[in-house]
Formats: C-alpha cells, structure tokens, sequence
C-alpha cells in the first residue's frame, strides 16, 4: 500500500496537469474530471510502493488504462445498439437484460484484450456461437489443431487473468 | 487452500481436459479419465475447478438476449482497436489494461465495485439496493452484491449506512464485515469505524445484530459497542457523536484535548499534538470539519493554549504561558 502522504504529494502536484492530459484525450470535462480522481483511487488502492521517479510516466499509465477502459465502455455500448437495431422486436431483450449483458461482455471484453484476433474470433465463436472445433476451423480456414491452440490459448489467457493476479 | 497455486503444466492440463470433453460430447470413457487425473492430485482438482467456473463466467450461450453478443464484440473491439490508434499513439504498448489493473477487473459493475475517501474527504454513494453509504475521511469498501446477499468490507476508515428495504432481491441480508467483526443492518443507519486495536459500531436508528465476534447479539438505536478479539462490549457515556462527521461536525462531550486532537488529525494531513499538560484538558462543543485549520484557531477562547505551527502540516498546543 502506498503511503498516503506520497499519493497526496502526486495529487497536489500533477492534478491539473493529468486533468489536461485526460481532458485531450477525451474531448470532455466531466469524463476528465472522473477519470482524473479514479486514478489517484486506483493509486490507493495499490499495494506495491509507488515509482515515484517519473510520477507523470506513472500516472499516464494508470490513466491510459482507465482511457481505453472507457473508451470500451462506449464502444460496446454503440455496438450493441446497432446490433440490436436489427433484431426483430419480439427478440429484442428487456432493459434488466440488456444491462446484464452489456455488463458480462464488458468483462469479457477487457479479459480477451490482447489477444491476437485469431484466437480471439476463435474463441468467441466457440463461447457465443456454441461451434465445434471442426466447425470453427471451417469458418476460419484454418486447421483442427490450429483452433485447438488458439481455444486453448484464449482460455490460458483468462486464467491467468484471474487468477494469478490474487497470488 | 491458498498456498496451493497450480502450475502452468497442470492449468494447460485443465483447459485440455475441460476442452476435450467439451467436443466429444461428454464422452463417458473421456469423462472417467478426466476424473482421474483430477483424483491424482489436489492441484490438478483445484485447476479443475478453477477452469470449469472461467469457463461458465465466459459462456454467452446460457445468457438470455446473447445472439448479438459475438457481433457487438467484434464490431467494438475494431472500434476501439482504431481509437486507441488514433489517440494514444504514444510508443507505448497498451496491451491489456485489465491485465494490469488485475484484481480490479470488475470495479466497474455496480455490483461489485470499490470506494474510497481520501484525508479530508467525504463521500456518499447510492448503492445498487437504494442504499446510502457515507464514507468518512480517508476510508475504503468494497461491495459485493450478490444472489444471496449485499456484503460492504469496510478495508479502513469509517461508514455510515443507511438501510433501504431490498425491493430487488427480497430476504438478501445487508452484512458489513471489518477486520474484527461481521455485523447485520436491518432498518435504520448505523456508524462503522475501524480502528486500529477495533471496531465500534453505534446505531442510531434500527437494528443491528453482531455476528462475530462472541455470540449472536443485538444493538439497538442509541447503543455503541466496542469490537475486537475479546468479544463485544457495551460502550457507556461516549464523549463524541459517532455519526456527526456526517453532516460534516464533530460533537463531544466533555472530551480530553489529547482525544480531540486525535479526532481532528484524521481529517488532515501531517500532524497535530499537543503538550502532555493539556492532554487531559476537557472540552465540549460543536466544531466545523471543513477547514480544521480554523477550527484549531478557536481552541484558545475556550482553553488555555496556544496553537503554533513549525511548518504548514506540524502544528502544536502548548499551554498559555
């Protein structure tokens, strides 16, 4: 846990400045201003001592992080609109569910981050479509063994996520 | 349990088991080697486990309304792949932002998120049931709304909750854990404080039952306990309001100087002392948290001392000579 002395210190100094900074990559005050105190929380929050050395290095990173979380957000959000404007209205999901979902594929999203495309689109196609191996190698053209790898790596990948980070 | 970490070999093991059985269609022969290998050591059945729950979390086939969901993942992934492009162009690898934030993968669901209140803050937050949580000076939770319960771990600092009927979930129990104590709200609110050797907790208004430690008891409106490996206790003639800071005062009665400054420092920064010959004077009265500054400023029209200060964050009282 950082002290909070020395959290305090970055605050006062660099506020401003990593409100600015948010500020040009945003586009937008009240999102700066959020993202801005969610750094300085995400900093509390951390258990290892801070890199004091460069603080501003340092808190672009955070900051970048939280940026693009955001950026997620609204872009699953769009996404999922569009593709629910071409549903049928009957399939079309209550408020309650949507919600729920938006939620889930925000997790899984920020989970799948990094990965290489392909084994992305393989692994997806196998959680959300239910397809085979087989089947997926097909859709792909690419090998059985191929998307056993890309499968098995995608899941690698979220547990490893998981799992090691509470270690 | 938790000294117990599979190892990369056993975990690709896991996912090749989990996979395999997957696309034979629950082969019973498959199934039985499976169970083997998972009986052959306790890390192999842990990474089992482990792997089968990832694998239920990341199923979008079982989520009503998930025909859309590979597309919209796509279609945002390019998206955001394209923005990050665009304005982040900066050298830096920004590979996955959830694998360095790491255990604070899922503070963004209202469900199950983090707060914190820095020195000097406070900070009141709506939870998902309609409940008010306030969080004194320099405080943190964590919440975890579940199925079957609404848990807030107080990590450090001080609540203050005020209970909403769950409408949502109904019979969902609304429990506060801290280091020492496990407790239950029901109507009403109630102050939590965790300090250092314990915890207290007084209720104002309601019920609140104490789980642990000691046996199964009961506090009702008016009464303050002290927690901590002892048991619970009973605290009479209490020289402070525990829910004043609320609305941003400290109320005491009759309180030792050494105490109140005490108080006072946790909403600064740096540090406030005072002489041992003033320690035990008392004082009583209605003080404003928002400028503590100001506040040590009128200490000497009701006692004798002085307030001085060797830097901006080190302030001291001393008697009036």
């Amino acid at each position: 846990m950082p002290s909070r002395e020395s959290v305090y210190t970055l605050y006062s100094h660099h506020h401003g400045w990593l409100n600015t900074w948010l500020r040009s990559k945003l586009g937008n005050a009240a999102d700066a201003a959020d993202l801005a105190q969610d750094t300085f929380v995400r900093l509390l929050q951390r258990r290892e001592l801070l890199e004091l050395n460069a603080p501003r290095a340092f808190l672009r990173t955070i900051a970048r992080g939280l940026v693009i979380d955001h950026w997620r957000r609204e872009e699953l959000h769009r996404a999922y609109l569009e593709a629910l404007a071409h549903l049928p209205e009957a399939e079309v999901p209550s408020v309650e569910t949507r919600e729920l979902l938006l939620e889930l594929l925000e997790r899984i999203a920020q989970m799948l981050d990094g990965l290489k495309p392909k084994v992305r689109r393989a692994f997806l196609l196998a959680q959300c479509e239910g397809l085979s191996h087989k089947e997926i190698a097909e859709q792909m053209g690419v090998s059985l063994r191929s998307v056993e790898r890309y499968v098995a790596d995608a899941l690698y990948h979220c547990y490893l996520l998981r799992y090691e980070s509470e270690a | 349990m938790t000294t117990l970490n599979p190892g990369p070999r056993v975990v690709k093991q896991a996912i090749h088991w989990m996979l395999k059985l997957r696309e034979s269609g629950h082969n019973a022969r498959l199934q039985q080697q499976c169970e083997q290998w998972r009986a052959t050591h306790q890390e192999h059945e842990l990474a089992w486990q482990r792997v089968q729950s990832l694998h239920q979390e990341l199923n979008l086939r079982a989520v009503p309304g998930a025909s859309v969901a590979l597309q919209t993942l796509e279609n945002s992934s390019q998206r955001l792949q394209r923005r990050q492009a665009l304005k982040l162009l900066s050298g830096v690898l920004v590979f996955g932002s959830a694998a360095w934030l790491g255990k604070d993968l899922q503070v963004i669901s209202p469900l199950t998120a983090d707060f914190a209140s820095g020195t000097g803050q406070r900070r009141s937050v709506r939870l998902p049931d309609g409940s008010l949580l306030q969080l004194n000076t320099n405080s943190a939770v964590d919440l975890a709304f579940e199925a079957d319960q609404r848990l807030i771990r107080l990590k450090h600092g001080e609540l203050l909750l005020t209970c909403a009927k769950d409408t949502s979930a109904p019979g969902r129990p609304l429990l506060v854990s801290t280091r020492d104590a496990l407790l239950q709200g029901f109507n009403g609110h109630f102050v939590v404080r965790q300090d250092d050797n314990c915890t207290r907790v007084s209720v104002s208004q309601g019920t609140v039952v104490i789980h642990s430690p000691g046996p199964t008891q009961w506090i009702h409106a008016g009464q303050s306990y002290r927690l901590d490996t002892r048991g619970a206790t009973l605290l009479q003639n209490q020289d402070m309001d525990a829910g004043a800071w609320a609305e941003g005062l400290i109320v005491t009665r009759d309180m030792r100087l050494g105490d109140f400054l005490a108080e006072v420092g946790r909403y600064r920064h740096g540090y406030v002392s005072c002489a041992d010959d003033i320690a035990d004077l008392r004082l009583s009265g209605v003080f404003r948290l928002e400028d503590t500054d100001k506040l040590l400023q009128l200490l000497p029209q009701t006692l004798p001392v002085t307030v001085s200060y060797r830097t901006r964050w080190w302030v001291r009282l001393e008697r009036l000579a």
